[in-house]
């Protein structure tokens, strides 16, 4: 009963969510090919949309039977977990954790979670790589900052570097959400060279015109060959939607966070790099502010 | 009397429509003069659809022109029509006063300004060509143009149905210029900008957020960087090398000073600045530092000031191989438990603020230099400096692992320089 409910819930959730995957939850494990296009929904000005039927996709039965053996070890996973406690913990754990150590960087599998984008998707020229640091230790992105806007007729500025945690999938592709609300801040152990990076955040969209909404806060790097250990309170994040941040502000919902990503677009032409040691999370209880920005209407409407 | 002035501006609505669309080809494209190497560049067919309207201009409105068409001269071949204003304005150089100079010669030119927002997109684009891009009273100078008054909506409908949208989007521009530079608009800025689009347009509401946002963010970089950075080289390795060492105690050692010299056989030496900084707690690192095991002199890594990037060198030693390592004796197999009382009394069970993640291990750092050039010369005789404070560095042997400089790089990208020992791992260290 339980598992026919997970799966009905599941496709239920992801073809109301993706739209371009409406297919994807029924031949999920079967489609091999359609996995790139779920991390952007951006199409460059001049290009045709990809209108390739369904069955012209690649099927492959192998590839099947692997994925159904992985949703199912996930499904049991899921069920186990939520006997033992919230999120897996045991409950004395939960409750008492001050902090938790999110994703760190010890190996290829940890990369394997992160999506690395450049501009290179809107006809831009920055590039950007992501891979292990000295020792095997640390996440290293790098790569180089390109500002030159594509010459498209519509893109006006250019020049960015990102990268991103994938968005946690549950059984059967559901989605699913980290819940932090234990915690007040980010906290982050990176070496930077000097640059300015945004963080941003992205929460689980509820009407679909939030999908583009992200909270941001900025990372100032020192530079140099010391390790730089941040901590950032969530009540400082603020809204932004598309890139412009918004008028109406409103605090970060911490039980329904999606990804954390990093953005560079200091304007700056050139070589940068960024390495990772972990990202964790934080509950300073010195920290008592509910949000950084004002809440009320500033600009009232007409 | 509002009857006549709604004629007029129906009678100069028409006659901006005209000028808009003989300007049409130049405006559309305004991201294309942006990027720095477009200059003068213009591929043909995109331009081909607009010269229909182009050439419609003259039966359209024959009586708007007059005789300030023909000052303008060859301007139908011109792609974009204002540029040549601020050509003829900088005959001799090209800055502030010449800029301001365009700006009053458009002014000046027609009482209606017309043809504003094609100005004024040139403008903006010519503005880092001038270098005037961070100065505010230039912003204001352009927001000037505008014509005052004409856009303010004057009734409910006016305003509900968006008022001169092409003219709020110029000033949205303008605005969003001004903050890609980081300029923060002040008073007058704002009370341009009232006179010409009225209270709760686009524009002012734009010039709000400005207001509200900028000051909020202004000082959220723990570790500023002035605007002006130092021009001497010196000065600015003691500036980053402050930055990066994360030490109020370090202390920076300038090893030799930037030198150009010419001997008596005509022969020109330079000496380039070798600037190091060593804070006590490195050099304590270094005493301790076991002489048989190498150190070794790293580099060039860089550092990015705001838009200029930097070069720093680094000394340092191998993490420590696990057998040298000081083993802990923990309470179960010490007789003389506790060795050191470490209490922490306030500290209860959810205290615990540690994350739970294995140590990255690297290597200590001992040093940290910037140089006028990368070469193995220049860095020995930085090592050879740090000898008189760190004698034990005489008895150990450096290694030099050099990465092409970014000079270098861009010459030959297989040519590596230096090496006096060959380690292994040395290929593995790829310095980006």
């Amino acid at each position: 009963m339980a598992l026919s409910f997970k799966l009905l819930d599941s496709i239920f959730l992801s073809s109301r969510c993706h739209r371009q995957n409406a297919l994807h939850p029924l031949l999920g494990p079967l489609l091999t090919d359609c996995i790139p296009k779920l991390y952007s929904s951006y199409r460059r000005p001049g290009t045709s949309p990809d209108n390739t039927p369904p069955w012209k996709m690649n099927f492959s039965f192998e590839k099947g039977v692997d994925g159904i053996k992985k949703h199912f070890g996930i499904l049991k996973k899921e069920l186990v977990d939520h006997w033992k406690g919230p999120e897996g913990y045991p409950l004395e754990e939960y409750l008492l954790e001050q902090t938790r150590v999110v994703w760190e960087f010890r190996s290829q599998k940890d990369l394997d979670e992160w999506v690395v984008s450049s501009d290179v998707e809107i006809g831009g020229k920055s590039e950007a790589y992501l891979k292990l640091g000295k020792n095997n230790q640390t996440a290293l992105l790098y790569g180089t900052l390109n500002t030159e806007a594509p010459r498209d007729g519509e893109t006006e500025y250019s020049g960015y570097c990102a990268m991103r945690a994938k968005l946690p999938k549950g059984a059967f592709e559901k989605k699913k959400y980290y819940d932090w609300s234990n915690f007040n801040s980010l906290y982050l152990r990176i070496r930077g060279d000097g640059r300015p990076w945004m963080i941003n955040i992205y929460t689980n969209p509820y009407f679909s015109h939030q999908k583009d909404d992200l909270y941001n806060y900025f990372i100032f790097t020192r530079g140099g060959p010391y390790w730089q250990e941040i901590k950032i309170p969530f009540s400082k994040f603020f809204l932004s939607s598309r890139g412009r941040i918004q008028d109406d502000q409103h605090p970060l919902w911490l039980d329904k966070i999606s990804t954390v990503g990093f953005t560079l677009g200091d304007k700056a032409d050139g070589p940068f790099q960024l390495e990772i040691d972990f990202i964790g999370l934080l509950n300073d209880r010195a920290h008592t502010e509910e949000f950084a920005y004002e809440k009320y209407e500033r600009n009232p409407k007409v | 009397m509002n009857c006549v002035r709604k004629l007029l501006l129906a009678r100069e609505l028409s006659a901006g429509r005209g000028i808009l669309r003989q300007a049409a080809p130049g405006r559309d494209l305004p991201w294309l003069q942006e990027s720095s190497c477009a200059q003068g560049f213009w591929p043909v067919p995109v331009r081909s659809i607009r010269s229909g309207a182009a050439l419609s201009r003259s039966d359209l409105v024959p009586s708007a022109r007059g005789d300030k068409e023909k000052d303008r001269g060859s301007r139908d071949g011109a792609l974009v029509p204002f540029d040549e204003l601020f050509e003829r304005a900088c005959k001799e150089d090209r800055n502030k006063a010449s800029f301001s100079r365009a700006v009053e010669l458009f002014c000046q030119r027609d009482i209606r300004r017309r043809g504003h927002i094609e100005f004024i997109n040139a403008a903006l684009r010519k503005m880092p060509e001038f270098g005037v891009e961070r100065e505010l009273d230039v912003y204001n100078k352009i927001l000037d143009v505008f014509p005052k008054e004409v856009f303010v909506p004057r009734n409910f409908i006016q305003r509900m149905f968006n008022y001169y949208p092409r003219q709020q989007e110029c000033g949205i521009h303008v605005l969003e210029q001004m903050e890609n530079y980081g300029i923060m608009p002040n008073k007058q800025t704002k009370f341009l900008l009232l006179q010409i689009f009225g209270e709760k347009s686009h524009p002012v509401r734009k010039y709000q957020r400005l207001m509200y946002w900028f000051p909020k963010f202004k000082h959220a970089n723990p570790y500023p960087v002035p605007a002006a950075l130092p021009q001497d080289p010196v000065d600015l390795a003691r500036f980053s090398l402050q930055r990066i060492a994360a030490d109020l105690s370090a202390k920076v050692t300038v090893y030799q000073m930037p030198l150009t010299d010419i001997l008596d056989d005509g022969k020109e030496i330079t000496q380039p600045h070798i600037v190091g900084i060593q804070s006590p707690d490195q050099q304590e690192l270094l005493a301790c530092h076991n002489p048989a095991r190498p150190v070794f002199v790293e580099g060039p890594f860089p550092l990015w000031l705001k838009k200029t990037c930097v070069y720093y060198y680094v000394l340092r030693g191998e993490p420590l191989p696990p057998e040298e390592k000081e083993e802990v004796i923990d309470s179960e197999r010490n007789f003389y438990y506790p060795m050191q009382l470490d209490l922490d009394l306030d500290r209860d069970l959810w205290d615990n603020e540690e994350f739970y993640v294995d140590e990255v291990e690297e290597g200590p750092i001992f040093a940290m230099c910037m140089a006028g050039a990368g070469d193995q010369a220049t860095l020995a005789k930085w090592i050879l400096g740090l000898q008189q404070t760190n004698p034990i560095l005489s008895q150990t042997p450096v290694v030099f692992h050099l990465t092409p400089g970014p000079r270098e790089l861009q010459v030959d990208l297989d040519s590596e320089s230096g090496e006096e020992e060959i380690p292994q791992s040395w290929h593995a260290k790829q310095e980006l």
